[in-house]
C-alpha cells in the first residue's frame, strides 16, 4: 500500500512540474525589469516625431525569472527533505534504534541531491538577473553555508568506524545543521537583501498556477525519492538477512 | 542589422542559455537519480526473490 502510494506521488510529481514548465514557458508572460531605450538611428515604420521625443523605448524582457518556478519549489523540497534528516536525528538519540539513523542518512542524502540543484539554479538565475555568478548576500551566503553543513555531514560519518558513535554524532550534527535551514529561509525577512521575496498578491494568475503546480510536483518528488531510498535500504537488510540464513 | 532588433537579440540570446542550462541540468539531475535507484531496486528485488526461492528450497 505505502509503495503504491509512493509511486502515485511520484508520477502525480513528474505530472504537476511537467504542468508547471508547460504553463511557465507558453501561458504566463515574461516580466520586464527596466526598459531599453535606443535613442537614434532606429529603422522603424513609427514617426520619426514620435521617436524623437523620447528615443525608442521597449521592455527588457526578464527571461530568466522561467527559472524561479523550478528553482523555489526545489529549494522548498531541500528544506522540507531536511526536515526528516533533524527529526530522525532525534528519535535516534532518545532510542538509539539504528532504524532511524539510515532514515536520517538517507533523508540528507536526498537533501544534497536537492541542495546541488538549488546551488546550480540559483547560481544561473544569479548570472542571468544580477550578471554575476554568486554574491555574498544573506539568502546566498546562508544557503552556501547549508550546503556546507550537509556535506560536512557525510565527512563525519565516513570518518568514524564505530557504528554507534557514528550514529550518535551523525544525529547530532544533523540537527545542528538543521538549524541553518528556518533561517536561510527567513533571511531574506530578516535583514536587508537583494534576494526577490515572494509577496502575497506579487504573482499573476497563470505564474502563480505554473509555481504552485512546480512547488507541490517538486514536494512530491521530494518526499517519493526520500520513501524509494527507505525501501531500497530495507531491502538491503532483508538481502543481507537472507545471504546470512543461506551461509548459516 | 536594425540596432533595436539586435539589442532584443543580445539580451535574448544573453539569458536563454542560463534558463534552458538550468531546467534541462535539474530534468536530467532528477531522472537520472531516480532511475538509478529504480534500476538498483529492480536488480535488489530479483535477488532477493532468487534468495528467498533458495532458502525455501533448503528449508
Amino acid at each position: 500500500m505505502k509503495n503504491r502510494v509512493t509511486g502515485v506521488l511520484l508520477v502525480l510529481g513528474g505530472v504537476l512540474t511537467t504542468v508547471s514548465f508547460i504553463v511557465a514557458f507558453f501561458v504566463a508572460g515574461v516580466p520586464d525589469f527596466g526598459t531599453v531605450t535606443v535613442a537614434n538611428e532606429v529603422q522603424t515604420e513609427r514617426s520619426l516625431i514620435e521617436i524623437a521625443a523620447e528615443g525608442f523605448k521597449y521592455g527588457r524582457p526578464d527571461w530568466g525569472q522561467k527559472i524561479f518556478y523550478f528553482h523555489v519549489p526545489v529549494a522548498l523540497s531541500s528544506f522540507l527533505v531536511f526536515i526528516f534528516t533533524a527529526y530522525y536525528g532525534a528519535r535516534f538519540l532518545l532510542s538509539k534504534n539504528r532504524e532511524f539513523d539510515t532514515k536520517a542518512r538517507i533523508a540528507t542524502e536526498v537533501t544534497l541531491v536537492f541542495v546541488v540543484l538549488t546551488m546550480i539554479t540559483g547560481v544561473l538565475w544569479t548570472k542571468a538577473a544580477w550578471d554575476v555568478w554568486w554574491e555574498w548576500e544573506p539568502r546566498l551566503t546562508t544557503y552556501f553555508i547549508m550546503t556546507l553543513l550537509v556535506i560536512a555531514y557525510f565527512v563525519l560519518r565516513n570518518s568514524i568506524d564505530d557504528e554507534e558513535r557514528r550514529a550518535t554524532y551523525a544525529a547530532a550534527f544533523g540537527i545542528l545543521a538543521f538549524v541553518d535551514a528556518p533561517i536561510s529561509f527567513a533571511i531574506t525577512r530578516l535583514i536587508p537583501s537583494t534576494h526577490p521575496v515572494i509577496e502575497r498578491g506579487g504573482l499573476e494568475t497563470p505564474m502563480l498556477l505554473s509555481f504552485l503546480c512546480g512547488l507541490f510536483g517538486m514536494l512530491m518528488i521530494g518526499y517519493a525519492v526520500y520513501q524509494v531510498r527507505v525501501r531500497e535500504e530495507m531491502l538491503k537488510e532483508r538481502l543481507e538477512s537472507l545471504k546470512a540464513s543461506l551461509e548459516g | 542589422m536594425d540596432p533595436t532588433l539586435q539589442e532584443i537579440y543580445s539580451l535574448v540570446l544573453k539569458q536563454w542559455p542560463l534558463v534552458a542550462g538550468a531546467y534541462s541540468i535539474l530534468w536530467v539531475a532528477l531522472i537520472v537519480y531516480i532511475g538509478m535507484i529504480m534500476a538498483r531496486l529492480g536488480r535488489l528485488e530479483k535477488e532477493i526473490q532468487v534468495l528467498s526461492e533458495a532458502v525455501e528450497r533448503r528449508g
